[in-house]
């Protein structure tokens, strides 16, 4: 499904992420790991076509196409799907009427009929259940004053009514309580499908209790050190990433 | 280079050739205010860049500034129909180039002394009350005060609406004003003139529109607006003048104690605008809501000059103003406090944003809250900006294009002003102009 191959790329004149090869596949897992500074959000934004990022080297195919040669809402519309570390208050624009937008577009764009809004009502009313939603936040503007825990909810929420082929979450668990963090998993366990993979990226092995990925990889320095199955994540809570980052020291040299 | 000052500009030389007709069937007393209002005028003439007030007007507004009297317009009842509240279930009163148009208006039976007509006909029956007394800045603060347009508009008025609402009545039905223009052939001036006035716990719904249908006029409306003890006003004011307009307009508004005004200003049309709206809060425990949403594209200009006369303790004002500013469009807004020395635990909050979606459009933006009372709660707030950059991206990445996430958020920052707005019917329309306008 997704392949990314030597991929450089840079802010501005910082080299960010120096050789990253990653292959997924539909249905997979993956862990995205690593400390603070080593890439991981800047993969997750490359991946959505944040602007801002120039990719100097390397490729990313995604079903067969290029990936890097689409525009934001042409990924959204082919299925790929990020959820934000930090998601955006929109004072003024409704949480339904973005919603409705959104997936309505992305159906236009795939050559789908757009849904009637009854149809749209009924299509997120199952969705509003599963992720334990107050239907309130529906009508209010999309994040505004929303809370933490509520604005993480909302955007696994928003993956839900758009049934994404590749979800990218970049920390979401960042700022959550144990309950928040667990409603969160709870919704993106039941999003997981044999069609459908799933990114996690997370500076903290905590989330993968809820999400066990089927493949960890660490990045450090903008390239991908180990990868391994979920003990590798288990081994990071237990020794830090000092350990790994003192052998791939050692190797080096 | 003109001198204006050796040569009466002849807006002051014509206007005694001019007066018989101004004033046909109104009362003699009202010739002398013609009058000493021109005298006023004439000693200061029209404003120049070098008067404060006025600085943001192109020295050719005031060169090229019209003086012939408007004459008649043949406009259907389909095309008042058309504009942006044409279309709302009220009583309404059309004036077409300044005079009154029976023909388009919808006169019904209304409440027991509820009056919803013409200001000339007030005038003539002298049930105008309060007329000629509320827009002035005589005795207030300011070192900048000027109403040299106001005293133009009282030498040349032509007519305008006349709404009262007596003690005590609530009038549900929405009352709109229509002032529609029309030059097809050539430049002229036209001062519209309003009265409202409601007496102490009445309540009224109230839409006053500035609507073109083409050509190059200059219009500069006065409202004068009373409103009594305990009284409700809801107030929506749309300007949609044709691109090539001059609309120079001034507000008056007076609040009695313990009364209420929301007011929504919307400003769509005209090439030169400018708009002054005056509270003056002279009773106890108020509220007043000034919200502004103004969208300039092309080469206009929009200015918007409030300012509330806090002048008494106990009183709340809010104040916000949004523009949208595209192309070579310059927006201005100067907002004025004055919280008198007596006016103790003044509640004031004003905040003014806009956006600015090309490099040549401009924002000038100006709080200006003097404040001579020591336990007060003012706060001001200006931002200028584009669209930002995080909320785009992020609209983009569930879907929505480009074009169309840029139009959605310009259209919420624009809209949020119009929640305000009390009448669903008149919100859906403005609404539905603004999105029109934007996307």
């Amino acid at each position: 499904m997704l392949t990314i191959h030597n991929l450089h790329a840079r802010v501005e004149d910082k080299e960010i992420l120096r050789g990253i090869n990653l292959e997924v596949k539909p249905g997979e897992v993956h862990a995205i790991m690593g400390p603070n500074g080593s890439g991981k959000s800047t993969l997750a934004s490359i991946l959505a076509g944040k602007p801002g990022y120039e990719v100097t080297e390397g490729s990313i195919t995604f079903n067969g196409e290029d990936l890097l040669e689409m525009d934001p809402e042409t990924r959204a519309a082919e299925g790929v799907f990020l959820a934000f570390q930090y998601p955006v208050e929109i004072p003024g624009v409704s949480n339904t009427y973005f919603l409705r937008t959104a997936l309505n577009q992305s159906r236009k764009h795939r050559g789908e009929p757009e849904l009637t809004m009854p149809e749209f009502t009924r299509h997120i009313r199952s969705k509003v259940e599963m992720m334990g939603l107050d239907s309130s936040l529906l009508s209010r503007a999309v994040n505004e004053g929303f809370s933490g825990g509520e604005k993480k909810r909302n955007e696994i929420f928003q993956m839900a009514v758009l049934e994404p082929k590749l979800c990218v979450l970049d920390e979401t668990d960042s700022g959550l309580d144990i309950d928040a963090l667990k409603v969160v998993s709870a919704g993106v366990n039941a999003l997981r499908n044999p069609d459908r993979a799933v990114i996690v990226v997370t500076h903290y092995q905590r989330l993968l209790n809820y999400i066990v990925p089927d493949f960890v990889h660490v990045l450090m320095e903008g390239r991908i050190v180990r990868s391994g199955d979920r003990t590798l994540a288990l081994q990071l809570e237990d020794e830090g990433y000092g350990v790994i980052e003192a052998e791939v020291l050692a190797a080096a040299n | 280079m003109l001198d204006l000052s050796l040569r009466p500009h002849p807006l002051v030389s014509q206007f005694e050739s001019l007066l018989a007709v101004l004033n046909a069937d109104l009362p003699a007393e009202l010739a002398t205010f013609r009058r000493d209002a021109l005298n006023r005028f004439s000693l200061v003439g029209l404003p120049t860049r070098s008067d404060e007030e006025f600085r943001y007007l192109s020295a050719r507004t005031f060169e090229d500034f019209p003086s012939a009297p408007a004459y008649g317009a043949t406009i259907s009842r389909e095309q008042i129909e058309s504009t942006i509240t044409g279309g709302i279930d009220s009583v309404v009163v059309v004036f077409v180039n300044g005079e009154a148009a029976p023909e388009l208006s919808s006169y019904e039976t209304l409440p027991e002394g509820v009056i919803v007509g013409t200001l000339r006909a007030a005038l003539a029956e002298g049930t105008a009350t309060g007329f000629g007394t509320i827009a002035t800045l005589e005795g207030k603060l300011g070192s900048t005060n000027d109403e040299r347009l106001v005293d133009l508009n009282s030498a040349y008025f032509a007519d305008g609406g006349f709404i009262f609402v007596p003690r005590g009545l609530a009038l549900e039905r929405p009352i709109q004003i229509i002032h529609v223009t029309q030059a097809d052939h050539g430049t002229f001036l036209v001062a519209p003139r309003n009265l409202i006035v409601l007496e102490d716990g009445a309540e009224a719904k109230i839409i006053e529109s500035y609507v073109g249908l083409g050509g190059t006029y200059a219009s500069i409306p006065v409202t004068e607006v009373k409103v009594g003890e305990r009284a409700h006003l809801d107030w929506v004011r749309v300007q949609q003048e044709s691109e090539t307009a001059i609309h120079l307009s001034t507000t008056a508004v007076f609040q009695a104690e313990a009364s209420v005004v929301r007011s929504t200003v919307v400003n769509f049309g005209g090439l030169v605008v400018r708009n002054e709206l005056n509270a003056d809060v002279r009773g106890e425990r108020t509220e007043t809501w000034l919200n502004g949403v103004n969208v300039g594209q092309g080469e206009q200009l929009i200015d918007n000059h409030t300012r509330l006369d806090h002048a008494v303790p106990n009183c709340q004002s809010f104040e916000v103003y949004k523009s949208v500013l595209d192309d070579r469009s310059t927006g201005v807004f100067n907002g004025k406090i004055f919280v008198y020395e007596d006016a103790q635990k003044t509640d004031a909050k004003q905040t003014n944003q806009a956006i600015l979606l090309s490099g040549q459009a401009t924002y000038n933006t100006k709080p200006q809250l003097e404040i001579f009372a020591d336990d007060v709660k003012c706060t001001h707030g200006a931002t200028v900006g584009t669209l930002r950059d995080d909320a785009l991206f992020y609209l983009r990445s569930r879907g929505i294009p480009e074009k169309q996430a840029r139009a959605l958020l310009i259209y919420a920052f624009a809209a949020d002003v119009l929640e305000g707005v009390s009448l669903p019917e008149v919100r859906s329309a403005l609404e539905a102009a603004l999105f029109a306008k934007l996307v």
